[in-house]
């Protein structure tokens, strides 16, 4: 009998004791400084902006860099590092005058000579990341003093600072050994991130957590805070339940599924706002004489795709809220063409999208001669098509990394159903519809996404015929009339008028349709509204960008008293 | 003592295998789908010259059997991987663009101890768990016993980690991820020893619990079957009492299937734990295999491999060791 209740209580004791010494005992010392902690679920890929790829990379380089200038969250360009600028009437030359109590964080000065440095050093190592492409146009850089630079490029830019946003000036005493030497640039680890931005870097553990400083010094926006963390959360229903226990301040990221019951509980808030990302139904329209046969392109999709009237016909067949409701669980808006709502004035909200009608969409396959003359349900080619008598059956290959494409894939092949289209979803790793997409051209239609800079420049580019070969184009789309409007913008220097460029494009992608743009995806983040406030968030109906982890909002927020 | 064409003949076939799995490791990369230089790339806007020196900086321009295009014809990725790996090179993490031997060895000691832990924890408490049911077999005991372990046993492994992560941080006040409390300046070593037992409470609950059942029964079936051998009859015959059998006469023999069990989990402790780290972001091996799978990191999930295989290699070749140790028939020639 004895025996038998002492059996009973072994792991009953074990777990005890273990749970004892876990709990009890003295706690760590509480540490005085303020120290905000932010929860994430990826990690930076590199700490040398060459190798930085990932969101994550760029969102530390933001924090720990400065360019010459930086934009709000509504898209409105401000001085960073440069105090003020001017640029000469035939737009090639740009004067800038930078701030003269600027230090990088190993205490020396930021002097023109390092800004001037930093210009040329992009354009010279041609492919740092990211970053190069934002140099190609850079003739040459000067300081003519210790605050001043002159610029000069080989060709007006319309956007010039937006390509500065992202150039982020490097001290010339720690990069100069690679100026020029691209291998020795990216082998270098940067393990310091020695930096003029708001934050220095303090600790960095690869793949777990890296520690921020503030820098109360810095020239323009020295933090409230003491001390930001960023650590990895490899799950995210850890990285929410850490949000709710309090170990974390804030996360960067939280699945659209979470957000209701996080709305619910008192010390969280959870934000929304636009975010620059766009889901895309991608449509193969190279055919046989724009196939970049030398870059091995197979041109393989449905030629009926290639009529514009089979594609307003699936664009009005297709109600593009229930995808937003259903897929995103309402978080995100609909999309009318690649420039995205969070581009501001870029973004050409007047233009009227086709309405959800799957009785008009028949009719325009009735009268454009694409018949069931079977009845099998299908149509098919008219005889005066070179796919005369084709059935319009497609295939949507889909990249696995998307997590809502099936059931946006479901809809689809639900309502194109009703107007005589198969669509048979697809779901394919991301590395074999990379090699299927471009040049390649081996698909009827694709389902992917972008996210755009903040300037349109990039994301209008992937229309050009010039992309076609590269592979940066998706679509195979060649209008000699978008490539003008395309080099037009890029040169335009009055503001007003390149808004109004970008305006007629999209409004050219809507008439053509070599994308259906379902939607714009909403940023949804959250914090524990009982320890930091002041975190900038856009206002209902603004279209400006949620992005707590940005070096615009984490120098402002101060702790709750 | 260990008969010694037996113990040669066991690490003679433990070195072919390691052998065959370096071959073979080299291979199942290489016929993967996709161009590598797409996902060391990352970015889709590089230009083909870029690309060009992309694939000559991770030695992907070279033949991948042997060099026929004249010259050397050992100048290929395959002669290349294996002169790297003889010195310990392993090569270099598309993702973080660090060595993969680095990377391995900053994590290695972290899977250890949360492995280590959870084993030892599971071993010991789920064969005295086995042992007692059987001793108590068909009473109360018993019938609560199996169903905790079978229930223990078919639990998936991260929804029970989750589940003892929103109830520990929830409830106990414990960490949700990590292996220390960033940004504290511990005032001892012991301060620091205690974080590091809090971060590894949970986790170690978990793996635990998970592998608690399997060692509970068979080690209750073990010590079953051999209750029903004449043998114990015997002994029970001369007067011993419960726990002297148990002792001095079940237990050694019950063992031998724990020890088959020991060697082969032992030897999937480097990667056994993919899912507790994932689901606590304990920055082991496990979660860095789970990260590189995500991000299409070839090099480190070679190096991942190479490493679990060698492991399981040489956990068996221990295992049969042992055995050979423990019951004498094994030593017969």
């Amino acid at each position: 009998m004895r025996a038998k209740t002492w059996a009973r209580l072994i792991p009953l004791l074990v777990v005890l004791t273990l749970l004892a010494t876990a709990c009890g005992g003295p706690t760590p010392e509480p540490e005085s400084a303020v120290v905000l902690r932010v929860g994430m679920s990826g990690f930076p890929d590199s700490r040398n902006p060459g190798n930085a790829y990932l969101t994550e990379a760029t969102d530390l380089l933001e924090l720990v860099y400065d360019s010459l200038v930086t934009i709000d969250f509504a898209g409105a360009y401000h001085p960073q590092l440069a105090e003020t600028w001017t640029v000469s009437d035939d737009g090639l030359t740009w004067t800038f005058t930078i701030h003269g109590d600027a230090t990088w964080s190993d205490g020396q000065p930021v002097t023109a000579e390092d800004v001037a440095f930093s210009l040329l050093a992009y354009r010279d190592w041609e492919d740092f990341g990211y970053w190069s492409g934002y140099a190609t146009h850079f003739a040459d850089a000067q300081a003519t003093d210790p605050t001043t630079v002159v610029l000069t490029l080989d060709t007006p830019i319309g956007n010039l600072e937006s390509q500065l946003l992202y150039t982020f000036i490097l001290p010339k005493h720690i990069w100069e050994p690679f100026a020029g030497d691209l291998d020795a640039a990216l082998a270098f680890d940067n393990a310091e991130m020695v930096g003029s931005g708001a934050f220095r870097l303090e600790e960095y553990q690869e793949g777990e957590f890296y520690r921020l400083a503030a820098r109360d010094d810095h020239y323009l926006t020295p933090p409230i805070v003491d001390e930001v963390i960023f650590q990895r959360y490899s799950n995210q229903d850890a990285l929410v339940q850490a949000l709710r226990a309090g170990e974390v301040d804030m996360i960067t990221e939280l699945p659209n599924t979470v957000v209701a019951s996080l709305r619910d509980e008192a010390d969280i808030t959870v934000a929304s706002g636009s975010s620059r990302g766009l889901r895309d139904y991608i449509f193969n329209l190279s055919s046989p004489d724009t196939c970049p046969v030398d870059d091995g392109g197979i041109c393989a999709g449905h030629p009926a795709l290639r009529d514009p009237v089979v594609r307003r016909a699936m664009a009005t067949a297709i109600d593009k809220q229930q995808i937003i409701d259903v897929a995103l669980l309402g978080l995100g808006s609909p999309g009318i063409g690649l420039v995205p709502v969070a581009l501001g004035d870029f973004f050409a909200g007047e233009l009227e999208d086709y309405p959800f009608d799957i009785a008009g969409a028949n009719q325009m396959l009735d009268e454009a001669g694409y018949l069931d003359t079977d009845g099998d349900g299908l149509r098919e080619c008219p005889a005066t098509m070179d796919c005369g008598g084709r059935q319009l059956d497609i295939v949507m290959q889909i990249p696995s990394d998307i997590g809502s494409g099936p059931r946006e894939a479901e809809l689809l092949s639900g309502w194109w159903a009703q107007i005589g289209i198969r669509m048979t979803p697809q779901v394919l790793e991301p590395d074999t519809v990379t090699a299927n997409c471009c040049p390649a051209f081996d698909f009827d239609m694709l389902m992917w996404g972008w996210t755009s800079d903040p300037d349109p420049s990039f994301i209008l580019s992937v229309l050009t015929s010039a992309e076609i070969p590269t592979g940066l184009s998706e679509t195979g789309y060649n209008n000699p009339e978008y490539d003008r409007l395309f080099d037009e913008q890029g040169v335009e220097l009055d503001p007003a008028r390149r808004v109004q460029i970008v305006h007629d494009m999209q409004r050219m992608m809507l008439d053509d349709l070599a994308y259906i743009i379902p939607y714009y995806e909403d940023e949804v983040q959250a914090f524990r509204s009982d320890r930091f406030t002041g975190w900038p968030l856009p206002a209902e109906g603004s279209g400006d960008i949620l992005y707590l982890q940005d070096p615009l909002s984490l120098t402002v927020v101060s702790p709750v008293e | 003592m260990v008969r010694r064409d037996y113990l040669v003949k066991k690490i003679g076939w433990s070195f072919l295998t390691i052998a065959f799995v370096l071959v073979l490791n080299f291979f199942l990369f290489r016929i993967l789908p996709g161009d590598p230089t797409t996902s060391i790339a990352k970015d889709p806007r590089l230009t083909a010259e870029a690309r060009e020196a992309l694939a000559r900086r991770f030695g992907l321009d070279k033949p991948v059997f042997l060099n026929l295009e004249g010259g050397n014809p050992f100048d290929s990725q395959f002669f290349i991987y294996f002169g790297r790996l003889f010195r310990g090179d392993l090569g270099t993490s598309f993702n973080f663009n660090r060595p993969v031997a680095d990377l391995l060895g900053e994590r290695l000691w972290n899977t250890v101890i949360l492995v280590m832990g959870g084993q030892v924890l599971a071993i010991v408490l789920g064969s005295t768990l086995g042992l007692l049911a059987a001793w108590k077999s068909k009473t109360g005991f018993d019938a609560a016993a199996i169903t905790f372990s079978l229930a223990a046993w078919s639990l998936p492994t991260f929804w029970l980690g989750i589940l003892l992560l929103i109830i520990g941080s929830t409830y106990l006040g414990l960490p949700t991820a990590g292996r220390e409390t960033v940004g504290v300046e511990f005032t001892s070593w012991w301060a620091q020893a205690l974080d590091l037992g809090k971060h590894l409470l949970l986790p170690t609950l978990t793996f635990t619990i998970v592998l608690l059942g399997e060692y509970m029964l068979i080690m209750r079936s073990s010590v079953l079957e051999i209750l029903s051998e004449d043998y114990i009859l015997t002994a029970k015959a001369k007067g011993m009492s419960h726990f002297q059998i148990l002792r001095h006469h079940a237990l050694q023999n019950a063992m031998l299937p724990i020890v088959t069990l020991i060697a082969l989990n032992l030897g999937f402790t480097v990667s056994g734990a993919i899912q507790v780290e994932t689901v606590f972001s304990w920055p082991g091996l496990g979660s860095m295999i789970f990260e590189a799978v995500r991000r299409q990191d070839y090099p480190v999930l070679q190096g991942a491999f190479l490493l679990v295989a060698v492991s399981v290699i040489l956990a068996n070749l221990a295992a049969d060791l042992v055995y050979g140790a423990l019951d004498p028939r094994v030593k017969a020639p």
